[in-house]
């Protein structure tokens, strides 16, 4: 195959100009490099950053002032980037050690990268030769962009089964992004202006009247390439907040309307709402009638749910969901902010359409202030959601099974992802109908016993007895490593490598290596580039090193850069159009409407209706709840929600960090003082936190600002200061509300019950 | 007289960034602030409203950032606060800053 540079293009047009723009500099007796940050340390943004090299070492770094991104802000976690990356503890070297000896942090043998990639190739091929090529999982993690590279290695290894390690329902933003794509054949970004350089001073931009911010606290979790303070920007620009969260967040305190509902009853809301804009005839006629399909059958789904029946549901005050429903119906631009409470409902999918159809009725579509489509800029894909042609150039045996899953769960079978308790069922022996043996995982990133794996011990169990060889690929020994990894590969942090950015699709850009990595580390793509190699052969991966894959992808995708081009401009902004479902903006084939079946908004998933799926949104129960399980509730008084995201972590990251720590040292569970008098808990005092499942310990924070009858645990905990000798693995099991959730997925196989289980408590 | 720090804190989102910039910058320890963070609240002061509010309180470590304003750069937390709620100048230009509720200057 060719693999020449991308000479041949002209420049693309950008909005942004370049000119004078410098990448690098010197100042002060530092070298200064200008650049985008990324994983690690894992972030789901990429800000402006300037990093400043003295002696081959990063001194400090700072938010870029000319970056339209960030504007010269960072947060915590950029800002202690030289703290993680000189730090003791972090890992340095590859290492292997013998199967038997899983969990024993004296069995490490250091080795040469050579002889790490020797093991790996001599053992998957023999496991795959035996087993078959899905014998291998990929577990992946959600730090951008090397969880992107992901998509690679699972073409590289052959198998199918690939996702979020352990996750049940894959139930971050894929439940979502997967509906919202059958529905309006794109992804859709709330607009606070960062699809153009100049931001809030674009002509074109006008600030949305509301932000609906539904199960997220964005200025806290910057999720799927938001920076959640661009909202507050937005807000001294005259922006209303309406909040819906279990909890009073800062972002709840500073809204409108605040709707503090009963965890898991979020479509029961969003149906209401719907409701009251059909009824009050408040719905974008013009958008409906030209531009949607099956707005009747959506009327009839939304007919039975008036605001009286849903607020009881959802234990609310009626009269906001009138309110929250007419202050959107009547805004000229509002824009939907969600979260993962979407997708971490039980019928998270369904959960995510019926939010989704507000839009819908509104006619928000690349509308100012409103949502805008998430395009690939300029066509590049990969550092997102790789395009087929980015990814096809790495051949796949046509033979190869599908993932392991279960026949009934339809919607994930059709994404082509495994189904979470599957894996691990293919690893205990027992897959069902599927007969699949998991024998190898490769944890890409990912720390799942800590973090967003169901049910730690049956997972860590499974893998310990059943498995013949894991790799984990990782900047320190978490829990997951020391428990379960064979081989140890250290990877790069951003400061180390080179990269393009860009999960948010508004602009594209470069990570740049600004200092050679600590120690022996290794970029996620270097490793990737020499295991193409490996598995694949020369042929087929002839790159010199990432720099080279990254121009042959980008050649693919016909953008018209190069990493070169890319490092010397630092970020790139595509030109975007409001309403391009008017302009032909939005298909390939340049026809007016959306990239769906019929080529309208989708009330009605036509898509779905084929998979033998329901085709509309509705509301369904928790599947355990005060309401469809009231003899467990007499047990279990309390509605348990899990994952509240916290300053300066990003998931089970930054506890080694001192600046970091000293925010949040502990794990902290919230309850209600009503609740912490009835059940003896005093506040800051260690509590109990129990199922029919399992139990944690964690810190009990007596606060009003959790909906009453609702504890709130954190996730993501480890105590990385704990002796790795102690047999606790840093003490997750003991603090990990995971032991209460179940592996279950929604009923199409999407969304899980993460935000709304039951449990009770006491002093511990 | 030194050179004040305004706050806007209707917009401060109690995220510890420039708690952390400040000691990054000047090789504070995590128990060492330039400035620090205060809560107002959470306190339900009508049915519908709540204060859970936030100020930051620059310390006697605070100086102002002389080092980086000599440059004709901002202070650390200036700069880096997600909110963009700090400002610093002279007393009398930031007082007639001061437009609408929830400033507060510290001189
Ligand atoms: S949000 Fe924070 S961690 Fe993420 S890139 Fe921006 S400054 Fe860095
Ligand atoms: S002005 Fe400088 S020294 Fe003062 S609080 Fe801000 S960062 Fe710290
Ligand atoms: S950085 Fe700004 S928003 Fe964050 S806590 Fe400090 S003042 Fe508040």
């Amino acid at each position: 195959m060719e693999k020449e540079g991308n000479e041949t293009c002209c420049a693309p047009k950008t909005a942004d100009d370049p000119t004078g723009r410098k990448w690098t500099w010197e100042e002060d007796g530092f070298t200064v490099v200008r650049a985008n940050a990324r994983t690690a340390p894992g972030c789901h943004d990429n800000c402006g950053v300037l990093m400043y090299v003295k002696d081959g070492k990063i001194d400090h770094v700072e938010g870029d002032p000319e970056d339209p991104y960030n504007q010269g802000r960072l947060c915590l976690r950029c800002l202690t980037l030289p703290d993680m990356m000189y730090h003791e503890d972090r890992q340095l070297y590859p290492m292997k050690r013998a199967k038997e000896e899983r969990g024993n942090p004296d069995a490490w043998e250091r080795i040469t990268w050579d002889e790490a990639f020797d093991l790996i190739e001599t053992k998957i091929k023999a496991l795959q030769a035996e087993y078959g090529k899905e014998c291998v999982d990929i577990a992946a993690g959600t730090g951008r962009d090397v969880i992107i590279y992901e998509t690679l290695l699972q073409r590289v290894l052959g198998t199918p089964n690939q996702g979020m390690g352990f996750f049940p329902g894959q139930a971050c933003y894929i439940p979502r992004s997967f509906s919202t794509n059958l529905k309006s054949g794109a992804l859709y970004e709330g607009d606070y202006s960062q699809f153009f350089p100049d931001r809030y001073d674009n002509p074109k931009w006008k600030r949305p009247d509301y932000v609906l911010i539904w199960g997220n606290n964005p200025v806290v979790a910057n999720s799927d390439g938001t920076l959640g303070h661009w909202i507050v920007e937005c807000m001294k620009r005259g922006t209303k907040l309406i909040t819906i969260d279990p909890k009073l967040t800062w972002v709840a305190a500073h809204s409108e309307y605040w709707l503090q509902v009963r965890p898991g009853t979020d479509a029961a809301l969003a149906l209401a709402f719907g409701h009251v804009i059909v009824e009050e005839d408040l719905y974008d006629h013009e958008f409906v009638d030209n531009w949607t399909y099956g707005f009747n059958e959506y009327k009839e789904a939304v007919k039975e749910w008036t605001p009286e029946r849903a607020a009881e549901i959802a234990d609310v005050d009626v009269d906001l969901v009138y309110a929250a429903a007419r202050a959107i119906g009547n805004a000229e631009g509002w824009a939907l902010q969600w979260g993962v409470a979407m997708d971490q409902t039980s019928e998270g999918f369904y959960t995510g359409m019926a939010a989704y159809d507000l839009v819908g009725i509104t006619g928000m579509f690349d509308h100012p202030g409103g949502m805008v489509a998430g395009i690939a800029p300029f066509n590049i894909g990969f550092p997102w959601i790789p395009s087929k042609e980015e990814v096809d150039w790495i051949p796949q045996d046509p033979a190869m099974r599908p993932p392991v899953s279960k026949p009934e769960l339809r919607g994930l079978n059709a994404m082509g992802m495994p189904d979470a308790e599957s894996v691990v069922e293919g690893m205990e022996g027992d897959a069902g109908s599927n007969d699949y043996t998991i024998k190898c995982v490769w944890f890409f990133a990912t720390n799942p016993l800590a973090n967003e794996g169901a049910q730690p011990k049956r997972t860590y169990e499974a893998i310990i007895e059943g498995t013949e060889f894991n790799v984990v690929m990782d900047t320190w020994m978490t829990p997951t490593a020391l428990a379960c990894a064979d081989v140890f590969l250290p990877v790069a942090t951003y400061a180390e490598r080179s990269g393009i950015s860009g999960h948010q699709p508004y602009r594209t850009g470069a990570i740049v290596k600004a200092v050679e990595p600590a120690g022996e580390a290794r970029s996620d793509q270097s490793i990737l580039v020499e295991l193409g190699k490996r598995f694949c052969g020369e042929e087929i991966f002839p790159f010199d090193g990432p720099e080279d894959l990254y121009d042959y992808m980008m050649k693919r995708s016909g953008a018209c850069f190069t990493y070169e081009d890319m490092k010397k401009r630092s970020w790139a902004y595509p030109e975007v159009d409001y309403f391009r479902y008017k302009t032909g903006g939005l298909r390939p084939d340049g026809e007016q409407g959306f990239l769906t079946p019929t080529g309208l908004y989708e009330f009605y998933s036509v898509a779905l209706e084929a998979m033998e799926c329901p085709a509309i949104a509705s509301y369904v129960e928790p599947p355990a709840s005060p309401v469809s399980t009231p003899e467990l509730f007499e047990e279990y008084p309390l509605i348990l929600t899990t994952g509240a995201r916290n300053w300066g972590y990003f998931h089970s990251e930054g506890r080694q960090i001192p600046h970091l720590r000293r925010v949040q040292p502990e794990p902290i569970c919230r309850i209600h003082p009503d609740d912490a008098k009835k059940y003896g808990i005093e506040d800051g005092e260690w509590m109990i936190i129990e199922n029919y499942r399992g139990s944690c310990k964690q810190r009990a924070e007596v606060t009003p600002r959790i909906k009453k009858g609702v504890v709130s645990c954190d996730h993501g905990w480890w105590f990385p200061e704990r002796d790795q000798h102690d047999g606790t693995y840093f003490g997750t099991f003991e603090c990990n509300p995971n032991n209460m959730l179940s592996y279950k997925p929604g009923s199409v196989g999407l969304g899980n019950s993460y935000k709304s289980d039951l449990c009770r408590v006491c002093k511990a | 007289m030194r050179d004040a720090l305004l706050i806007n804190y209707e917009y401060c989102t109690g995220c510890h960034t420039c708690e952390v910039a400040c000691q990054k910058y000047h090789d504070l320890e995590p128990d060492q602030f330039g400035i620090k963070l205060s809560q107002i609240g959470p306190d339900q002061i009508g049915q519908r409203r709540w204060q859970y509010e936030f100020v930051p309180i620059p310390t006697d470590r605070c100086d102002r950032c002389v080092s980086r304003t000599a440059k004709g750069k901002l202070p650390m937390c200036v700069q880096h606060c997600q909110a963009g709620c700090i400002q610093l100048g002279s007393v009398v230009e930031m007082a007639s800053k001061i437009v609408s509720d929830k400033y507060v200057l510290f001189s």
